[in-house]
């Protein structure tokens, strides 16, 4: 038995298997898994592991113990999305810990959440000052959502009645060197237009751009592979100790 | 890519694994009595029965070689241990006939029979 190709086989097996499903699952972030989910995917990537590498077990019970955690966890996702009581029941509450300025130590205490966990991520919403914070809510996935007294609050464009420019997303014209045809004509420019600009700047060719966006202004922003920089700046600790 | 083909070629993948972890009963038939391992087993018995010594070792070399075979086609789908307790069951029945011992053999032989017919299962 050659053990090494084994594993190698179960491994693009396994690799594959959670590749195809796990596309499924969407692209919730990790930090918006809540404990449930974050144990979920713990448990997922330790059966495929063992698929991989646990040769005593045959491979397809340990196969399908990976699809059968994965298919729950799809299956518990579709359940949250359409039943609004399931979705309380396995995702939780968002809960208030900080109401009209006052904070609520007993929800603290149910949800075992201590005063150091709040004001220090207080301060990661950059609030250093309780007396700032109206409402501060502990979200499904442990984070804090804080809403500021009026006071507290930054002024924003409208409350000065100033109309600002309309954003839109940059467009990638060039992507490693790769000219990208389709979103020349999204951003409503030529390739020609395109060409004069990256003459206009001493560029011969699209294959020296590493990467070329347009914004809603036509303002073209270029990165060329090889990047003249006059003065570089060491952001080394020691860069004197630095072995060269 | 063509959205039946983005659902199915998933689908497709992943029956193939499958299949190909569920293949053991197929690769455990003999392609030909050279590997058919049930048939060497068979006739090592009947040669340990009759005690005929050189006509066992020489059963037994076939059975081995057999076997040898017949790992390669199964390591994917069996258990390691399965794999190793023939391997195993087998040394230790040359030992046996070496020593001209019936009883070890033919204890041997039922263990190793048992180990093959427990692969795949």
């Amino acid at each position: 038995m050659n053990e090494s190709l084994v594993v190698m086989v179960r491994g693009v097996i396994a690799f594959v298997t959670l590749l195809i499903l796990t596309r499924v699952l969407g692209k919730q972030q990790i930090a918006q898994l809540d404990f449930f989910e974050y144990v979920l995917g713990i448990t997922i990537g330790s059966i495929a592991s063992s698929l991989t590498i646990d040769l005593s077990i045959k491979a397809f019970p340990q196969w399908v113990g990976l699809v059968t955690w994965i298919v729950a966890v799809i299956i518990s996702q579709h359940v949250t999305i359409r039943w609004r009581v399931a979705a309380k029941y396995i995702n939780g509450e968002p809960t208030i810990i900080i109401m009209d300025g006052k904070i609520m130590e007993k929800t603290m205490r149910s949800l075992r959440y201590t005063l150091t966990d709040l004001l220090e991520q207080l301060r990661q919403k950059d609030v250093f000052d309780l007396e700032q914070v109206a409402y501060a809510i502990v979200e499904t996935s442990g984070q804090l959502s804080v809403l500021l007294k009026p006071d507290y609050q930054a002024v924003r464009r409208r409350d000065l009645n100033l109309v600002g420019p309309i954003e839109r997303v940059n467009i990638e014209l060039i992507f490693d060197g790769v000219l990208i045809e389709p979103n020349l004509r999204q951003a409503g420019v030529s390739s020609d237009w395109l060409r004069q600009q990256l003459q206009g700047r001493g560029i011969k060719d699209v294959s020296e751009v590493f990467l070329a966006t347009i914004d809603a202004n036509k303002q073209l922003y270029v990165d060329l592979y090889k990047d003249k920089i006059v003065t570089l700046i060491d952001v080394d600790d020691e860069p004197e100790k630095r072995v060269k | 890519m063509e959205r039946w083909l983005k659902t199915l070629l998933p689908l497709a993948v992943l029956l193939l694994f499958a299949l190909l972890m569920t293949s053991d009963w197929y690769w455990k038939q003999p392609r030909g009595p050279h590997n058919d391992v049930a048939l060497h087993i068979e006739r090592l018995r009947a040669a340990v029965l009759a005690e005929d010594w050189q006509q066992a070792e020489a059963a037994w070399q076939q059975l081995d070689a057999a076997w040898r075979y017949m790992i390669k086609r199964l390591q994917f789908s069996v258990e390691r241990d399965e794999i190793r307790g023939l391997t195993l069951s087998l040394a230790r029945l040359r030992g046996a006939l070496q020593a001209a011992d019936r009883n070890g053999a033919l204890i041997e032989l039922a263990a190793a029979e048992e180990h093959w017919q427990d692969l795949g299962r």
